[in-house]
């Protein structure tokens, strides 16, 4: 994990050791939020005003959608207009829902993207597609791939990191920050909010510090003994070093996530202050505080697999949104303006998604308080910091915001943007796995240069 | 020792370039002189002659020597015995020898005593645990799906262990690979009547067509996914033919490759599984039925089920007596709030207050005064006994993870056509495509012959046999080479062909190709035993040799390539935990059955939980010593232990386990409550049997922990160690902590 002590597969080659990246860009760093279930666009930054009209009445067919939503289509339906209020902000005029009112004082921050496509209409797969590049698991995460790429600058922590909702897991667990087939030391790290951040980081119950100096010394002896006649073999001697740095990243990352030392203000920026934006801001905070001590990747995730703190709305959409969206509207917004404050921003990709987005409309005709279902076409995606163009769009959905104005955006498209917004080109960035080289993008994606 | 990470500039010359793309060329008129070389059948060369002829153990050292001389090398000298015995342990067992087991290897003084050696080795069960682990990484064996719910494989089980006694019984190579691919298609069909039923075990053994990640099916799309996954996944394990690329992503170069993966698809297309049972929430379908028991097993079964029945009866009575008030308050709120027409509750609609949360439809009306908190995390406690106990159950029925034929007409419809997909989309088919085998092997691309039975009643049945006794016979290329280069592989940590599946040309070459030509004749006349190729490589003088890098042979040839020396190895993460539980005295070597829960850190099971399916049900010891073999393989969660260690989480076929460096691992090593446990028990044994003198201690510890005592410098460190601290005895723990985290604990000569 550390980079010295990483000699990974090969001799002389240290899978952290901070890597140029193949062009100059401004951001040097990725924090990823990641809204798990299928964060509703509708009702969040694609406003669709023509829904009203067709309010509680079947939508016409949209040409050129196959799959799911296609049937979901032609069974009968409701369309569910947002039931929220819309609004400008900003120069740019970006229309967003005002029940976001602390993020949309960063209207002008943010680039969005319209009518991405994800591969699959299912939360399992689309959380891979949208994380990995691919919707079967056993590819590396977008983490993975930004430290495979630029490994990173701070020794004493792991270059990716995840912190995940403290109500629980997303779906398909840590697939969703694995390595795949690259090098194990590329996955991400789970990080508790909460007490010692990494598995096992505490020493043994019972060992003083000083007691483990001494062990640390003797296994030192041992090995250094071991290695007299095995000096060719630089995995012994990588293995030498990586006890040191765990000695010391004993002492270290403990305060990485200890937040004692943050003032009030940036307590209350985040809200940690709040019971309702205390989860999520914590992550926010920790996620500014990682990415300061040199941390390249941060994985943040919003939602667990099921239930009520997933954006999986498919019921009461009404009162479920505005729960979700006051959640996050502090912490994110306390991000952003923190990051911009401490002159980070400049240097960090901040990058929101979800898995896939939903229809404008339920299938269930009964239902007291309508939701909505899955829309593997509908992803919106936003991004803010480094060359990001604050205020720009690219792509559209249609009328009803199912689907994109003539060529989806593929996930692909999206990923390339990132690597690019980092100095990596998704061509150049590849890794031979059974029998070709493989990509975050796989076949390749376009840099969406409306929002770059 | 060390996977090669190709790094960091690699363009995208080749793109994909699909070993199938290599058919084009066959089909041309100048086809054979730009063959590719693992097309063409091996024929068997004559060991070389070599100038260092006094090396030669058996024709394998011939090879490697040849190749050595050109390089003005030669073989290393034997490693000395206590290097090889615990070399050969770890190599085919996967444990460290006991002390004695090594004096009684050093004392043996007949000429025989390696030979001996291996083949008591060979004859231990936990050699089958040890060589079957590597095929369950190749099979990608998990007992969960992966994705939403990660929902269990509930008889995924008895496939590992029928891979396990495969092993051990040296099951013969082809006979293996038809049993998981068509074991169901054995039996001859002669007269008319019904067909006859499957052998129990061959049934168990078409799991492995059953073991990919799946996810909450979509219709022809998902069915698509499963046939795919099965034509990759089954070429790649048995061809070392990556074909997945190019299902969709070819089509930018010529049809043909496309259509040859489409070819190999129309084997499968008769596959059917039993569609889900009751309570299959994440519709995974359901088991085929196979009274497959090893010896003794089916008493030890009946016995555990018996109990876990008895112990579901009384958990559910008590369940009962607890709900029933429940559900009594509850109708009183219901007539009280809805008096004429409020229906009579029943325990699910408690449930359903006390699981609100969980559902995605409804808001749960959030402090219900109808209940108290106490009561909902005890009536969610006695949820989550029945279910485990439910489970256990489920895990015990004479069931097998596995597939079998579509119904025949007229019961069911005939064989499905086969499409290549457009773009690999299934809404885009295009042309029929016929059972075949890969042009690029057989230089045609005429359907294969799929044999019926003589009155035709059965045309859904003999296309995996078709296919299977292809890929098993003597005269296919790739089978044989494919297979010895694992075995290959695993005793040298490095096959003779780097990338042991994938022979096509994006692989790498052959360092030895005649030594690989030479190993996959001698594998097909020994009848394809997997132990005939043990004994063959174990026996050679390359295989004995040490591991001193010497100034010439680090000069000319750095990687080791040639074999100047042994390759030194790191043990994976099971033999890992393993090797910790054998030096502890605690390994509990009981073989089979379904998987065991050994304990996580704190907090792990609840941050990874999935929906609550699948929580880990901690098994109490000494189930959770067991071999890491059997323990739970759940895809969302691997034990960070193993995960440290290399350990992947199977969702594809994984034919070689990487060995990298990070602080994580230290930090599992030094850490963790398992290996501080282990410690414990380790020091107590060195108590034990050593008495309370530090010198004697040392001396023990040492042999336990590395087969061989300490030297003078290594006795003075132990000594001031133990002796630094007021009690010495105090001390003891660390410095075996200290020997369980050391290099040579790690890495094997």
């Amino acid at each position: 994990m550390l980079a010295e002590a990483g000699a990974a597969d090969s001799a002389g080659w240290k899978p952290f050791a901070p890597r140029a990246p193949h062009f100059p860009r401004k951001a040097k760093r990725c924090i990823f939020l990641f809204m798990a279930g299928g964060a509703s666009q509708l009702d969040t930054f694609d406003y669709k005003p023509a829904l009203r009209r067709f309010a509680g009445q079947r939508l016409p067919r949209t040409p050129g959608l196959s799959g799911e939503i296609d049937g979901f289509l032609s069974d009968p339906h409701r369309t569910i207009p947002s039931p929220f209020q819309f609004r400008q902000y900003g120069q740019s005029g970006r229309w967003m829902t005002s029940l976001l009112p602390k993020l949309a004082a960063h209207a002008d921050d943010l680039a969005f993207i319209h009518g991405i496509k994800v591969d699959n209409n299912n939360h399992g797969p689309a959380t891979m597609h949208v994380n990995t590049g691919s919707q079967f698991p056993g590819s590396p995460s977008v983490g993975s791939w930004i430290s495979y790429g630029l490994g990173t600058p701070n020794q004493n922590l792991p270059g990716y990191v995840v912190l995940q909702d403290p109500r629980g897991a997303p779906v398909n667990g840590a697939a969703v920050w694995s390595a795949g087939y690259l090098p194990a030391a590329f996955q991400g790290t789970l990080f508790r909010s909460k007490g010692v951040p990494v598995i096992d980081l505490a020493p043994p119950k019972g060992v003083s510090r000083e007691q483990q100096r001494q062990e640390f010394d003797l296994l030192h002896a041992i090995n250094s003994e071991h290695l007299r006649n095995r000096r060719e073999e630089a995995e012994l001697e990588a293995r030498i070093s990586a006890y040191e740095l765990a000695f010391r990243m004993q002492t270290e990352a403990p305060g990485v996530v200890d937040l004692s030392g943050e003032s009030e203000a940036t307590r209350r920026l985040y809200g940690l202050d709040n019971p309702v934006t205390e989860g999520f801001g914590r992550q926010c905070l920790l996620a500014r505080r990682l990415v300061e001590n040199g941390v390249r990747h941060v994985l943040c995730i919003h939602g667990v697999e099921i239930g009520r703190y997933s954006w999986d709305d498919h019921g009461n959409i009404g009162e479920r949104m505005p729960a979700h969206l006051a959640e996050v509207d502090t912490p994110v917004a306390g991000l952003l303006s923190d990051l911009k404050s401490r002159g980070l921003l400049e240097e960090t990709l901040v990058v929101w998604t979800s898995e896939m987005g939903r229809t404008p409309f339920i299938n269930d005709l009964a239902s007291e308080k309508p939701g909505r279902d899955h829309n593997q076409w509908g992803l919106t995606v936003w991004m803010a910091g480094g060359d990001v163009k604050g205020g720009a769009t690219a792509g559209e959905t249609d009328e009803f915001g199912i689907k994109a104005r003539g060529e989806p955006i593929p996930i692909r498209d999206v990923h390339a943007t990132i690597l690019n917004l980092l100095g990596l080109s998704d061509d150049r960035l590849t890794y031979l796995h059974a029998g070709r080289y493989r990509k975050l993008t796989d076949i390749g994606g376009r840099v969406l240069r409306g929002v770059v | 020792m060390m996977a090669s990470v190709q790094w960091p500039e690699m363009y995208l010359v080749s793109a994909i370039l699909s070993v199938l793309a290599i058919g084009q060329s066959v089909l041309a008129a100048e086809a054979e002189v730009r063959r590719h070389w693992s097309f063409v059948q091996p024929t068997r060369p004559t060991p070389p002659a070599v100038r260092n002829a006094a090396q030669i153990r058996n024709p394998v050292d011939a090879f490697i020597l040849q190749k050595l001389e050109e390089k003005k090398l030669t073989l290393s000298a034997a490693a000395d015995k206590r290097t090889l015995v615990r070399r050969l342990y770890f190599d085919l067992l996967g444990l460290p020898p006991q002390p004695d087991e090594v004096q009684q290897f050093v004392d043996d003084n007949s000429p025989r005593a390696y030979e001996v050696l291996v083949e008591r080795l060979l004859a231990s069960p936990r050699y089958g645990e040890r060589w079957g682990r590597h095929w369950l990484d190749l099979a990608r064996y998990a007992d969960t799906n992966g994705y939403e719910g990660d929902a269990e494989f509930y008889h995924a089980w008895r496939y590992r262990d029928w891979v396990v006694d495969a092993f051990n019984a040296d099951k013969p190579y082809d006979e293996f690979l038809i049993d998981q691919l068509a074991g169901d298609e054995y039996k001859h069909v002669g007269g008319a009547g019904g067909l006859p039923a499957p052998d129990p075990d061959k049934v168990v053994a078409l799991t492995f067509l059953r073991l990919a990640p799946f996810t909450e099916p979509r219709g022809e799309e998902s069915r698509d996914i499963l046939l795919s996954e099965m034509v990759s996944t089954v070429s790649s394990v048995y061809l070392g033919l990556t074909v997945g690329c190019a299902k969709c992503h070819d089509h930018k170069y010529d049809p043909i490759p496309s259509k040859d993966f489409y070819r190999l698809k129309a084997f499968f297309a008769s596959v059917f599984i039993a569609p889900p049972r009751a309570g299959d929430s994440q519709q995974l379908g359901g088991p085929q039925p196979a009274e497959f028991y090893r010896p003794g097993e089916k008493q030890r079964i009946e016995v555990k089920a018996a109990a876990f029945r008895r112990a579901a009866e009384s958990v559910d009575a008590e369940f009962d007596q607890f709900s029933k008030p429940l559900v009594e308050r509850l109708a009183a709120v219901w007539k009280r709030e809805k008096p004429k027409d409020a229906k009579a509750p029943v325990v699910r609609d408690v449930e359903r207050i006390f699981t609100a949360e969980n559902n995605n439809a409804i808001t749960f009306d959030k402090g219900d005064p109808t209940f108290s908190v106490e009561e909902r995390e005890r009536f969610l406690a006695f949820r989550e006994q029945q279910r485990r106990l439910k489970n256990n159950l489920l895990r015990l029925e004479p069931s097998a993870m596995s597939v079998r034929n579509a119904d025949d007409p007229p019961y069911g419809p005939s064989v499905p056509q086969t499409h290549v997909l457009l773009r690999g989309d299934p809404d885009r088919p295009g042309e029929v495509a016929l059972a075949g085998f890969p042009s690029s092997l057989t230089g045609n691309s005429d359907a294969a012959t799929l044999p019926l039975d003589r009155y035709k009643r059965h045309p859904t049945r003999g296309r995996r046999m078709t296919l299977a006794k292809w890929i098993a016979s003597p005269e296919n290329p790739l089978t044989a080479r494919v297979m010895v280069n694992r075995i290959w592989q695993h005793h040298f940590g490095r096959g003779l062909v780097e990338t042991t599946s994938d022979f096509g040309r994006n692989g790498s070459k052959p360092t030895h190709p005649d030594l690989l030509d030479w190993l996959a004749t001698e594998f097909i006349e020994t009848k394809w035993s997997v132990k005939a190729m043990h004994r063959l490589i174990l026996g050679s003088s390359t295989y004995r040799q040490a591991t001193w890098a010497t100034e010439t042979g680090l000069a000319a040839d750095p990687g080791n390539h040639l074999l100047s020396r042994f390759p030194r190895q790191r043990l994976e993460g099971e033999v890992i935990r393993d090797s910790i539980l054998s030096v502890s005295g605690r390994l509990n070597i009981e073989m089979g059955g379904p998987a065991v829960f050994p304990p996580l850190p704190e907090g792990l099971d609840r941050e990874q939980r999935v929906q609550s399916i699948n929580t880990w049900e901690t098994s109490p010891e000494p189930d959770s010593l067991r071999r890491s073999i059997y323990v739970y393989q759940r895809r969302s969660l691997t034990l960070p232990m193993l995960e440290a260690f290399d350990a992947p989480v199977l969702n594809a076929s994984c034919e070689r386990r990487r060995t990298t460096v990070t602080a994580l691992q230290p930090l599992a090593m030094y850490d963790s409550e398992f290996v501080n446990g282990e410690s414990r028990r380790f020091a107590e044994r060195v108590r034990e049997q050593a008495g309370e003198d530090p010198d004697a201690q040392i001396r023990l510890a040492f042999r336990i922990a590395f087969g061989r005592g300490p030297n003078e410098s290594e006795r003075e460190l132990g000594l001031s160690f133990l002796r630094a601290a007021a009690k010495p005895q105090d001390r003891l723990v660390g410095l075996c902590r200290v020997l369980l985290n050391s290099n040579e604990f790690l890495y094997v000569d």
